[in-house]
């Protein structure tokens, strides 16, 4: 990718057009357009991350590629990142390769997991990583464009071209940027990355291993055990893949579970034992395999082995709804100003 | 070459793909007994005689040499990465 090419045409807007022709031939891009990584953008991308050029991040699975801060810029200038992004964007590909994240696994797999991140401290409102109303959905370009652009690594310097190399089934519209920041703001307790040891004051990305999407409305209901079981019925098993629990707790409800003098922990342990179904529901051999996987007894399939597979943050806006992700293996790291 | 034999056993559809993984880890020329996909909803009467069906190619890759696997797999290497290719829908 480091080569450069040069393309002419008659109007911007075909060289435009023509820039994403070539990167859609080469396999470059999702799907979706890019924007030409110049000479020139590439030293700017490369003068925000604070680093050297060729500075070998991680080297990415499953084709041993070389995720230099090269090529992590000319992915995020591709992905439509801004310049400022490039930390964050290193901070999670630090977080992914972390040799106990299943990244190889998750390259290559038929299984559609995909990295979830979430960004925590002041970074986010210095980028406005959305943690609001509407995070996880369109019209915010960080977690737009972020969250591509780690895809965009993933494909161009891992390799995991779709079909070639990654051979999931189905694939997933999560695989197109997958990432919003935490609600710190309205989250009435500690978040989520000072309960994983940092200040504060620090900005960090985390990566999930995450599975799937799943909005919870739950607007049935007065007090915290509505507020949970509803929580807990939406969680089955089946929807994890084996992965934990990662609950987006809505403003509302987490105002709501504070004020009835819930703690995380709390919330984390009466989920953990709502969140089961009897073995009479599920296919005798799914019910052998998670109670070998330690998620299940004689009677009941459990959601996650213990309350420490659940884990909570605080996002989105006003309303009734919460998100559940199947997920784990969380990897947090600092994100490192320029 | 190195290490313990060893003979990859995968579906059909997963074969040339099996080989490219390998690759990645250093050992393009590894053996591959191929069975056809899927096999998850066999009983086992129906899984034997697709084992003894690729019995022949697991003792032939454990037991012949290696410069002799390596000349049977000549033309097999030469699709570990599909040159061209950026995306496929089908098996490659």
């Amino acid at each position: 990718m480091q080569s450069s090419i040069q393309l002419e045409a008659a109007s911007v807007a075909e060289l435009l057009t023509r820039s994403y022709e070539h990167a859609y031939e080469q396999g470059w891009t999702d799907g979706l357009p890019i924007i030409p990584a110049t000479a020139e953008a590439v030293q700017r991308f490369v003068a925000a991350s604070g680093r050297k050029a060729d500075d070998l991040i991680a080297l990415l699975p499953p084709r041993k590629g070389r995720a230099t801060v090269e090529v992590i810029a000319v992915n995020a200038i591709m992905a439509g990142c801004r310049p400022e992004y490039m930390p964050v964007l290193i901070a999670a590909v630090e977080g992914v390769t972390d040799p106990t994240y299943p990244l190889e696994l998750m390259q290559v797999t038929t299984n559609p997991m995909t990295p979830f991140l979430l960004v925590n401290g002041p970074v986010r409102n210095k980028l406005e990583i959305n943690y609001g109303t509407g995070c996880l959905g369109p019209g915010w370009r960080a977690n737009a464009t972020i969250g591509r652009a780690l895809r965009l690594v993933l494909i161009n310097a891992g390799g995991a071209l779709p079909g070639v190399y990654s051979k999931t089934s189905f694939g997933s519209p999560l695989r197109y940027s997958y990432i919003c920041a935490e609600n710190e703001e309205e989250n009435p307790w500690t978040p989520f990355h000072v309960d994983r040891g940092f200040k504060r004051e620090d900005s960090t990305v985390t990566a999930f291993k995450a599975s799937n999407f799943c909005n919870i409305s739950g607007g049935e209901g007065v007090g915290p055990d509505e507020i949970l079981r509803q929580i807990a019925t939406n969680m089955p098993p089946m929807y994890g893949g084996g992965d934990g629990v990662l609950l987006l707790l809505g403003v509302n409800h987490a105002q709501s579970l504070h004020e009835a003098g819930l703690t995380k922990r709390d919330i984390r342990e009466r989920l953990w034992e709502l969140a089961r179904l009897p073995v009479s529901h599920f296919a005798a051999a799914f019910a052998s395999t998670e109670r070998g996987a330690g998620r299940g007894d004689e009677k009941n399939v459990w959601r996650a082995r213990s309350p420490d597979e659940i884990y909570i943050a605080v996002a989105g806006g006003p309303g009734p709804q919460n998100v559940y992700i199947g997920a784990g293996m969380p990897q947090t790291r600092l994100i490192r100003p320029a | 070459m190195l290490g313990i034999p060893t003979v990859m056993v995968v579906t059909d559809t997963f074969a040339k793909f099996g080989r490219r993984m390998s690759a990645t880890q250093g050992f393009p020329y590894v053996v591959i007994a191929e069975t056809p996909n899927p096999i998850r909803q066999l009983e086992p009467a129906a899984l034997r005689p697709r084992a003894e069906a690729m019995i022949q190619t697991v003792i032939d890759g454990l037991t012949l040499p290696p410069a002799e696997l390596q000349a049977r797999m000549h033309d097999a290497v030469k699709l570990i990465h599909p040159q061209g290719i950026a995306r496929s829908t089908v098996p490659v």
